[in-house]
């Protein structure tokens, strides 16, 4: 959508937005403890980025979204072709993860905190657990739902199996896990703030909750802005590397 | 005909092999018998071609030959030796080249695939690759993907792709069923040059009973339900063969007929 009209349009629904938060909190509508205007948020932002250690808690938290993201995705998709391609792994596997899928990753924390303490790696592991479904069901079903006759072709050329899931199952499972690994980065970002609020470790999750607590509201809807621009970052970056990784579904 | 240089082939029992052989094959399938009792041969170089009406087996018998598929009952040679599983010296086409090729790989990148398969060294395949892509007419398409190339286009990359393994023996499923008649034609000239030029034997399952014989040295007619051999033709017209000529000549003309009447008999 590169229509400059749809443009201006996205453009002219997000300044509504903030400024009709400017006009409800001018006028008095709701207090300021509640909420702060936007231009006190901003300048609240501004200063925590550039004075602050906001950038900091920002990075620190960036960093475990990563971290976990990049877990997630690999275990997912290495998890995903083992039990793709091996239809043995399928049988043994499957009602397992099934049974395990549905726990929501933030009921595993205090588990993850009793077994191995408050240490980041903990965190991290529960980030992965929890963000690498979107990975890994995709990844499954891409190396497993072969085209039977690419299946024919791989072995009237005599592949290996090795060569044929780096040739043949990867890329066939490549656009759904990259699909999935959008989702999953989202899951990520999510369960690494919730978990920075349960664990107090240091990042934006805990720097809201702190600012909740004591009413800093300025500091509470900077955080949540700030959250919001990562997301938002996250999703356009992602776009890219799904381009990159599959030009063969350009124009599509 | 096409004979292979003793110079290629060094003469042992194996060049004295029938390229391919069915020896008595029985085929069932989920309880239901597809072939019966079937043999015949095709000699080293021949281009032989097999028709029928459809469920007589055609697929089946290419199947049989690529090693896919096992047979009930009988035993299926090639080059002398029992089939016991796909092997690089025999390629096969396939007529859905839309399903066959790899859609993430570009028309280059899916004839190396055989080369890989090959253990071509990675140096020589940049170059070989061009060489098959021009043979098939494809120079300058190397790297578009199969979803920008026509229909035409993706059966030559395939073709190409098959040509890169070498093959002794072709195997080609209604290669030609899923395109325009013009492309169809021209790839009928464009494959019987290919196939004689390259000394290999080829196997060509078709219902187009003017492709049998325009391309085959011998036709096979099956008879369906269970599938059976219900006749072999020769066919004498000289080679290169012409569009025009070709079929319009009596001998294309009579074979038609004794082919026509056959096939209307069996169904």
């Amino acid at each position: 959508m590169s229509n400059p009209s749809l443009r201006a349009g996205s453009v002219l629904v997000t300044f509504s937005i903030f400024l009709l938060w400017q006009v409800t909190t001018t006028s008095g509508l709701v207090k300021p403890i509640f909420l702060p205007s936007p231009s006190s948020t901003f300048s609240n932002l501004w200063q925590g980025l550039t004075r602050g250690d906001l950038l900091a808690l920002t990075v620190a938290t960036i960093e475990r979204m990563i971290f976990g993201w990049m877990l997630a995705s690999l275990g997912g998709i290495l998890l995903g072709a083992l039990i793709g391609l091996s239809p043995r792994a399928r049988y043994w596997l499957m009602p397992t993860l099934e049974l395990l899928r549905p726990l929501p990753a933030s009921t595993l924390l205090p588990v993850g905190i009793a077994l191995f303490g408050l240490q980041p790696g903990m965190l991290l592991g529960i980030i992965a657990f929890g963000a690498v479904w979107p990975v890994l069901l995709p990844t499954i079903h891409g190396f497993s739902a072969i085209d039977p006759r690419l299946r024919e072709v791989a072995r009237t050329l005599g592949i290996g199996p090795l060569d044929f899931a780096i040739k043949f199952g990867l890329p066939n499972a490549l656009p759904d896990a990259i699909a999935g690994m959008r989702l999953s980065l989202t899951a990520c970002l999510i369960i690494t703030v919730v978990g920075e609020m349960i664990t107090a470790q240091e990042g934006l999750g805990a720097t809201i909750m702190m600012a909740a607590r004591s009413f800093r509201s300025t500091d509470l809807y900077a955080g949540i802005i700030l959250l919001g621009v990562v997301g938002a970052i996250n999703n356009t970056l992602l776009g890219f590397i799904e381009r990159a990784l599959t030009p063969w579904r350009a124009g599509r | 005909m096409n004979h292979v240089s003793p110079l290629l082939a060094p003469v042992d029992e194996a060049s004295a092999a029938p390229a391919i052989a069915f020896d008595d094959i029985r085929l069932e399938f989920g309880g239901k018998c597809i072939l019966e009792g079937l043999s015949f041969a095709v000699a080293q170089g021949e281009f032989a071609c097999v028709v029928g009406p459809s469920g007589c087996g055609k697929t089946t018998l290419l199947r049989l030959v690529t090693g896919l598929l096992s047979p009930s009952r009988g035993e299926v040679r090639r080059l002398g030796n029992a089939v016991d599983g796909p092997s690089r010296e025999v390629a096969i086409v396939f007529q859905d080249y839309g399903r066959a090729l790899l859609p993430w790989r570009t028309a280059a990148g899916n004839v190396g695939l055989a080369l890989e398969a090959m253990g071509t060294p990675r140096q020589e395949r940049a170059e070989r690759i061009d060489a098959l892509l021009d043979k098939v007419g494809l120079s300058g398409h190397g790297d578009k993907y199969p979803a920008q190339l026509s229909g035409g286009m993706q059966q030559r990359v395939q073709i190409a792709r098959c040509l890169a393994q070498e093959p002794r023996i072709l195997l080609m499923d209604e290669p030609f069923g899923a395109l325009d008649a013009l492309t169809r034609q021209a790839l009928q000239d464009e494959i019987a040059g290919l196939v004689s030029d390259s000394g290999a034997t080829a196997l060509f399952v078709t219902h187009d009973l003017d492709e049998a014989i325009y391309l085959g040295d011998r036709v096979f007619a099956l008879e369906a339900n269970p599938g059976r051999l219900a006749d072999v033709i020769d066919v004498g017209l000289a080679r290169p063969r012409d569009q025009l000529q070709t079929r319009e000549h009596p001998e294309f003309l009579r074979l038609r007929h004794v082919l026509f009447d056959h096939v209307q008999k069996s169904h």
